[in-house]
Order: C-alpha cells, then sequence, then structure tokens
C-alpha cells in the first residue's frame, strides 16, 4: 500500500507517449515506443530487480494502436500497474486491458483523426488561402492540434483514473457522429477549392474563353472524380492533366 | 557559406526534422504538405511557391493515412523537395518562381510520395533489430537502457528525408539554365498546367473525404463559389 508515482513521473511517460511510433518495426509494432513510455513509471513502482525484469517483459508482445489514443492506453497501464505493485491486482490485469482496447481504440483514432479531422482541417485550410495567404497555415495548425493536444492529454488521464471505465465514457462521447460532420466539411471545402481553382484556370484568358475555360475545368475535375471512382491511379491523372495543359499551351490553343 | 549551401542545409534540416515529426515525435501535423512547404518556402524566402506547391500536394494526399501497419504514400517528401526545388529555381532564375516553376516542380516531386512509402516500409524491417536489442537488455536486466532503442530507430528517417530535401535544392539551381532554354510555348503550357494539376489534387481530396454524399455537398460548394467568383469576373471581364 502507500505505492504511488509522482507528477513528475506521470509528466515524463507522458511526454514519451508523443515518441510512440519512433521505433516502429514489424515485429513489435509500437512495442519499443510503448516500452520507452512506461520506463519512468516501472522504474519507480518497482525498485526489485526481478519485478522490474518482470514489468519490463509484461510489455514487450507486439503492441499497435492510434498513436493519440494511445494515450488513454498509457495512462490504463499505469492505472494497472499501480494496482499490481500495490498486490490489489494479478499482473495478467494489465495484459487483459492492452488487449482489450488496442484494437477498437486504433479503429476510433484512426477514423476520427486520420479520416476526419485531419482531410477538414487541412481541406479547410486550403480553401482559406484565396483569403489569408500564407496565414492559412496558422489557422490549419492552431484548428488541429487545439483537438489533438488537448485530446491527447485528456485522454492520458482519463486512462490513468478510469482504467477499463474509460471505455462506456468513450461510448457516450459518439466519436462517429462528429466524425461524420467533419467528413461533410472535408468535401464541402475540397468542392470550394475545385470551384477556385477551375475559375483561376480561366482567369488567365480574355473574352469568350474565360468562362469556357472555367467550366471545362470544373468539368475535368468531376470526370477526374468518376475516374478516381473507378480506381485509375492519381498519379496517372496528375501527369495525365499535366500533359495536356503543356500540348493545349504549346499548340497556343490557350 | 554560399547563398545556395545555406538552401542545401535549411531544407535538409527542415526536411529532416519534419521526417521525425510524422514519423516519431508528436504528428502535430507540421510535416503535412501545406505547412511543411510554406514553411520550407519562408525559411528560403519564397512563401508563394511554399504556398501554391503545398496546397496542391494537400489536396493531393488529403486522404492519405497509414492505418495498421500499412504505410500511406508520403506526402511531406514531395512538399518540401518540391517547394524548395521551386524556391531554389526562381532563386538561380533570378525572379520569383511562376506557375511554370511550381507546375515542373510538382511533377518532378510528386514520386517521391511513393518511394517515400517504399523506404519507410524498408525502414520498419531494419527497426527490428532495435526491438532484438531491447529484448536482449531486458533479459539482461540492465532495463534502464533497454527503453532507448526506441529513439535510436528514428535516425534513418531523418537522414533519408534531409538528403533528399538538400537535394532538391541542387537539381532547383541545376534545372535553372534548362529552364530559361526552353520554348516559350512550353514554359505557357507548364503555366497552364498548375491551375490543372491542381484541378486533379481538388478532385482527389473530394474522391478522399468519404463523407456521406460527398460528390453533391462539393457539387453544390463548387457551383455556389463558381457562380459567386464568375459573377465578380463577369463585371470586371465584360463590362
Amino acid at each position: 500500500m502507500g505505492v504511488t508515482l509522482s507528477p513528475w513521473t506521470l509528466w515524463r511517460c507522458f511526454w514519451r507517449s508523443l515518441f510512440l511510433q519512433a521505433g516502429f518495426n514489424t515485429e513489435g509494432l509500437q512495442s519499443l515506443g510503448l516500452v520507452f513510455s512506461l520506463s519512468p513509471a516501472l522504474l519507480a513502482l518497482y525498485p526489485d530487480p526481478a519485478q522490474r525484469q518482470a514489468a519490463f517483459r509484461r510489455h514487450l508482445a507486439p503492441f499497435n494502436t492510434h498513436p493519440y489514443v494511445a494515450a488513454a492506453i498509457v495512462g490504463g497501464i499505469l492505472f494497472h500497474e499501480l494496482r499490481i505493485a500495490r498486490g490489489e491486482a494479478p499482473p495478467e490485469s494489465v495484459e487483459r486491458f492492452k488487449a482489450l482496447l488496442m484494437a477498437p481504440l486504433a479503429a476510433l483514432g484512426d477514423g476520427f483523426f486520420w479520416l476526419s479531422l485531419r482531410p477538414a482541417v487541412g481541406a479547410l485550410s486550403v480553401a482559406l488561402v484565396p483569403l489569408l495567404g500564407g496565414w492559412a497555415v496558422a489557422v490549419y495548425l492552431v484548428l488541429y492540434n487545439l483537438v489533438h493536444l488537448v485530446a491527447r492529454w485528456r485522454l492520458f488521464r482519463a486512462g490513468l483514473s478510469m482504467g477499463e471505465a474509460l471505455v462506456p465514457r468513450l461510448k457516450s462521447l459518439n466519436v462517429p457522429r462528429w466524425g461524420q460532420r467533419l467528413r461533410v466539411l472535408a468535401a464541402a471545402a475540397a468542392g470550394g477549392s475545385a470551384s477556385w481553382l477551375a475559375v483561376k484556370f480561366g482567369s488567365h484568358a480574355r473574352g469568350w474563353l474565360e468562362p469556357a475555360l472555367d467550366v471545362a475545368s470544373l468539368a475535368f475535375g468531376v470526370f477526374v472524380v468518376f475516374l478516381l471512382s473507378r480506381k485509375v491511379s492519381p498519379y496517372v491523372l496528375l501527369y495525365v492533366a499535366g500533359a495536356l495543359a503543356i500540348a493545349l499551351g504549346a499548340a497556343g490553343v490557350v | 557559406m554560399t547563398e545556395v549551401g545555406a538552401g542545401i542545409l535549411i531544407s535538409a534540416l527542415w526536411g529532416g526534422l519534419l521526417a521525425l515529426e510524422r514519423r516519431a515525435f508528436l504528428q502535430a501535423a507540421l510535416s503535412r504538405p501545406l505547412p511543411a512547404a510554406v514553411g520550407v518556402g519562408a525559411l528560403l524566402g519564397d512563401v508563394t511557391s511554399g504556398l501554391m506547391v503545398g496546397l496542391v500536394f494537400e489536396l493531393f494526399h488529403l486522404g492519405g493515412a497509414s492505418l495498421g501497419g500499412a504505410h500511406a504514400d508520403h506526402e511531406t517528401l514531395p512538399s518540401v523537395t518540391g517547394a524548395s526545388l521551386a524556391a531554389a529555381l526562381g532563386h538561380a532564375s533570378g525572379s520569383d518562381a511562376t506557375p511554370a516553376v511550381w507546375s515542373l516542380a510538382i511533377l518532378l516531386c510528386a514520386p517521391l510520395g511513393i518511394v517515400g512509402r517504399r523506404v519507410d516500409t524498408r525502414l520498419d524491417a531494419r527497426a527490428r533489430r532495435y526491438l532484438g536489442r531491447l529484448v536482449d537488455a531486458v533479459d539482461a536486466g540492465a532495463v534502464e537502457q533497454a527503453a532507448r532503442q526506441n529513439l535510436r530507430a528514428m535516425w534513418p528517417h531523418f537522414a533519408f528525408s534531409a538528403l533528399l530535401c538538400g537535394g532538391a535544392v541542387v537539381v532547383g539551381g541545376l534545372l535553372a539554365p534548362v529552364q530559361q532554354a526552353l520554348p516559350v510555348s512550353l514554359v505557357r503550357g507548364l503555366a497552364w498546367a498548375y491551375p490543372l494539376l491542381a484541378t486533379v489534387a481538388a478532385a482527389a481530396a473530394v474522391h478522399a473525404s468519404q463523407g456521406e454524399g460527398r460528390l453533391r455537398i462539393a457539387a453544390v460548394v463548387a457551383l455556389v463559389v463558381a457562380l459567386a467568383l464568375l459573377g465578380a469576373l463577369g463585371v470586371r471581364t465584360w463590362a
């Protein structure tokens, strides 16, 4: 009883969890990063060399999840390791916890952060370039990291204080619904950007050619979306578009 | 140190550090195409090139994400090399980079996304050696040193990215006389290519956004924006 972790040790674990992917490899996946994150706490909790070695061994198994939501798992592991060190829980409890949460949290993090928040903020920032110029980058970084960093810290705290009870708390946040809204925002911002670019394309011409090029460029964008849905490589389309414009320009058509 | 030497060093350091941010530490979107390209553009004294190259690659790679253990195309490498190449080409030509230069930079650097993904996969396999050292260290009871193996695995990513980004400045300088010797019609064609390349990237972004009814939403917004812009332009053009 009385075993605890100092705020400094907890902060070090959180800080090191930001390096979770540094040692990503095809065998242990993020296990190097996980051991690196937990190391300050395991060293503090287990002064006995044999117990310390056993604690490190518990976390050598392959581990893989989304790097942001991993903060919740790191926090939850510390919750369990504290209980193990106090003799309140068996060592297997922490392995069960990892196995239980790793995949669902990976899916949650991938769906929300990688496939919703990042595209939405990226597309919105690009759409703001005509209005803000280089300042659109500041909007990008502030908007994205406001969500990202707050989420990482709060997930770490939640894992540390709740352990498995974190799961119903996360469910109540209805993250997939927020993800869906952000994906709609990404589509709208990308559509707006496509339109701006089409008009920019036409604005090089004068007279009747200007609206004709705007419409042709927009139609080309729609055609590209169609071809992408038919699994045509975006790289192929990029080079075809480049070749087309160069040929038209070289032929004096535009 | 010469101006070119400083440019190589700056681009290499920026590219290397962003490779660490993207892969190993934080993942705070600094290495996404728009911030990465604008950053190197600002450092090399050509923010506009960074912005114009970065926005195309941002849209082009909008839906890219490493899921599970599978990597997406590397979005940072083409962005930083593209902006560095455009800025260096502009400086070497003695003028600001033009849409023709941006197109050239995009077309030359886009395949580095695929190269970067393949190198990432190779380095993942190489990083198994650090896991082996961790296991050995834990078995030997040297747990304090064991965890540090994590940090050793990230430096090859730094080196690879720094090499390519520094190299882009060199290539930009070498391309200046070639670009100046191009026929005017070809340069005009390259200039026209820029908005069309960006349109392809925007279409790729719409396709990748995965939102329910994404095509309908994108089409409506595109139409509204086009009508608003054309209305404004129409007053100017046909008055």
